[in-house]
């Protein structure tokens, strides 16, 4: 076993050119694969870390039914059954909900000095802060008495900063939405895009009893965030929320909710299975890759089992068996399996941590994929091995001496 | 007892449907010790012949037994092991691996014997001493000559300290020198107690072998071993 292990070990040896060309299709499969599982890995990370961004254990209720359209999900029909009370509601009487925001939102007009820019004025209760993960970067959160008194003070994103101040310092001013003056008491901390890919930033958040008296007059609101108690209370509260609405908004039986919940993993969910899609795209690709590495081990060995018949001749006619011919053979695609591997594995794990050290890509190596890849070389280097090793066993001794 | 017994052996080939007969109907037994020359021209069968004895090759019908053991029916193992441990080739384009050492290819049958004896370098080294080699231990085919080339085949077909060494043509590459002093290498293997096989086609090679075998046509022309066994008995 060893000496045949050493034979095909020096025969490679002996060739190194023919040996790294042939191992060179796997390296470059196997270093792919490992690459591109790090990069779906790394995105999916990404999605998920945007997911969690959004706000710990949070479940969204939108007054309509929700539906996809162009990628993203918007709000359909308009409804006016939602109600702070509902929100008040579900505090109160859910026992997996920790807290609630109600929330109600529209694009407006806002103006400083002779600056104006549309931006997204939004009304919510202090809880909105902590469940939607926001912070402050500077200033403060508006008061229990300013939403008591619905005064007008308003917390700003940085976007809306920008379009609106400029470089200017934007804390204590003034700014005038639908020509009532708001003073700034607070600028959030930036949060980037969520995962419909709108811009968080862009928002001038004031207290919601001064949206619904001052800005729109109306009762009902579009939207409440609702915090659960842990992550394993989520489905839970989802299902309680929606019993209690459906009981607070008198839906009999046969009629559908007028409202839409959206928890923090229906979105896990969502994204995983698109970021699935394109891990199982990846690893066809890569397998694809694969193939071909192996094709070209059957390539050369067949090669050599033609290059060396006289070699085969010499070995048989001192004692060796068919079987000690085939060993050797395999031997050799073995290790030009492993070879390329191990190489592969190296230069991915490199390719990967590189591209994520200098290159400031998302990647994440997944020990799996290496693991896989192992196994992948070993099974490769077999596979394509037997035909040539076969072939070289029957060989008629005599004829394989007489070979030129 | 015959060391090398052949019963009415016959070997065809088929190629492209067409059955060629290299081999018709050969009886041939040599004693233990014996030192023997088959000769023919080319196309004779020499070369199947001994294939066939050597254990390289099957034959299509009759009876071969080496010693003691019928080896036609044998399977791929154990005419390997046959081959292994009873027989020693040398060949007349020498067959040794190319970049390998004159050491290691003394032992590469001993690679595939069932034991691997520890005093395996040692021996080699012995072998090619006894050759006339033990300064050339490390060279490669490529660095030796075609007569040291053939002494490291001869120190090969001995590692196993086999009972039988065919040599094919043993001298046809070589120049006269180095052909004289092959001849009498194997002179002094068979006073040692081998038994000597040795196909040529040249008649001074041939004489001396104290039988000489002829083929013609797959058949036995003549085999003065026949007179010799004869005249044994009239003695």
């Amino acid at each position: 076993m060893i000496s045949s292990f050493l034979i095909a070990f020096r025969a490679l040896f002996a060739h190194k050119t023919r040996t790294f060309l042939a191992s060179l299709g796997i390296l470059i499969g196997i270093a792919s694969v490992i690459v591109m599982v790090a990069i779906g890995k790394g995105s999916q990370k990404e999605v998920m870390d945007v997911i969690a961004g959004m706000g710990e254990n949070l479940i969204t209720v939108n007054a309509g039914e929700m539906k996809r359209r162009g990628g993203r999900l918007r709000l359909t029909g308009n409804v006016n059954t939602l109600t702070v009370r509902d929100a008040y509601r579900i505090t109160d009487e859910i026992a997996e909900v920790e807290m609630v925001a109600p929330f109600e939102e529209k694009r407006m007009v806002a103006k400083f000095g002779n600056n104006s820019a549309e931006t997204t004025i939004a009304g919510s209760t202090r809880d909105f802060l902590i469940i939607r993960d926001y912070h402050l970067q500077s200033g403060e959160q508006f008061s229990e008495r300013d939403s008591k008194t619905a005064n007008r003070v308003a917390i700003i994103g940085m976007t809306a900063v920008k379009n609106l101040f400029g470089e200017e310092d934007p804390m204590g001013q003034v700014i005038k939405v639908h020509f009532i003056p708001f003073k700034i008491i607070g600028v959030f901390e930036p949060k980037g895009v969520d995962t419909n890919g709108l811009d968080q930033d862009d928002l001038v958040l004031i207290p919601l009893s001064t949206y619904m008296r001052r800005i729109v007059n109306q009762k009902h609101i579009t939207r409440i965030f609702v915090r659960a108690s842990s992550r394993n209370n989520i489905a839970k509260a989802s299902e309680k929320i929606r019993e209690l609405l459906r009981e607070n908004h008198k839906l009999t039986d046969d009629r559908n909710d007028d409202f839409t919940l959206v928890s923090q993993l229906d979105l896990e969910e969502l994204k995983k299975e698109t970021t699935e899609l394109f891990t199982k795209l990846i690893v066809g690709v890569a397998a694809i890759s694969l193939l071909v590495g192996g094709i070209g081990i059957l390539a050369v060995m067949l090669i050599s089992v033609k290059e060396r018949t006289r070699e085969i001749g010499i070995r048989r006619a001192v004692g060796a068996t068919r079987r000690d011919i085939i060993r050797q053979f395999l031997y050799e695609s073995l290790i030009i399996g492993f070879l390329g591997g191990g190489l592969g594995i190296i230069l991915g794990v490199g390719l990967t941590l590189g591209l994520t050290k200098w290159g400031h890509w998302i990647l994440i190596l997944d020990p799996n994929s290496i693991w896989t890849a192992s196994w992948a070389c070993a099974g490769l280097g077999i596979f394509f091995g037997v035909f040539p090793a076969i072939k070289a066993s029957k060989l008629d001794p005599m004829e394989a001496l007489t070979t030129e | 007892m015959n060391l090398i017994e052949m019963n009415s052996i016959c070997k065809s080939y088929r190629n492209i449907g067409f059955e060629t007969q290299v081999l018709n109907n050969v009886t041939l037994h040599i004693g233990e010790g014996d030192y023997v020359s088959i000769i023919g021209p080319s196309g004779a069968g020499k070369s199947t012949l001994m294939a066939i004895m050597g254990c390289l090759a099957q034959p299509t019908s009759g009876e071969y037994i080496l010693d003691g053991e019928e080896v036609g029916k044998l399977n791929d193992r154990k005419l390997s092991r046959v081959r292994n441990e009873k027989i020693g080739f040398v060949f007349q384009a020498f067959h040794l691996l190319p970049g390998v050492t004159a050491l290691e290819n003394v032992t590469l049958p001993l690679v595939y014997a069932k034991q691997t004896p520890g005093n395996a370098k040692e021996r080699a080294r012995e072998l090619l001493a006894k050759v006339g080699l033990e300064h050339r231990l490390h060279h490669t085919p490529g660095q030796l000559s075609g007569g040291e080339q053939q002494r490291v085949t001869i120190a090969r077909s001995l590692i196993n300290d086999p009972r039988i060494i065919l040599a094919d043509e043993p001298t046809g590459n070589l120049d006269s020198k180095n052909g004289i002093e092959t001849m009498k290498t194997f002179d002094n293997l068979v006073k040692e107690g081998k038994t000597i096989v040795l196909i040529t086609h040249d008649s001074e090679v041939a004489q001396h072998a104290g039988r000489i075998i002829s083929i013609l046509d797959g058949q036995i022309d003549s085999d003065s071993g026949v007179h010799r066994e004869r005249n044994t008995l009239s003695l």
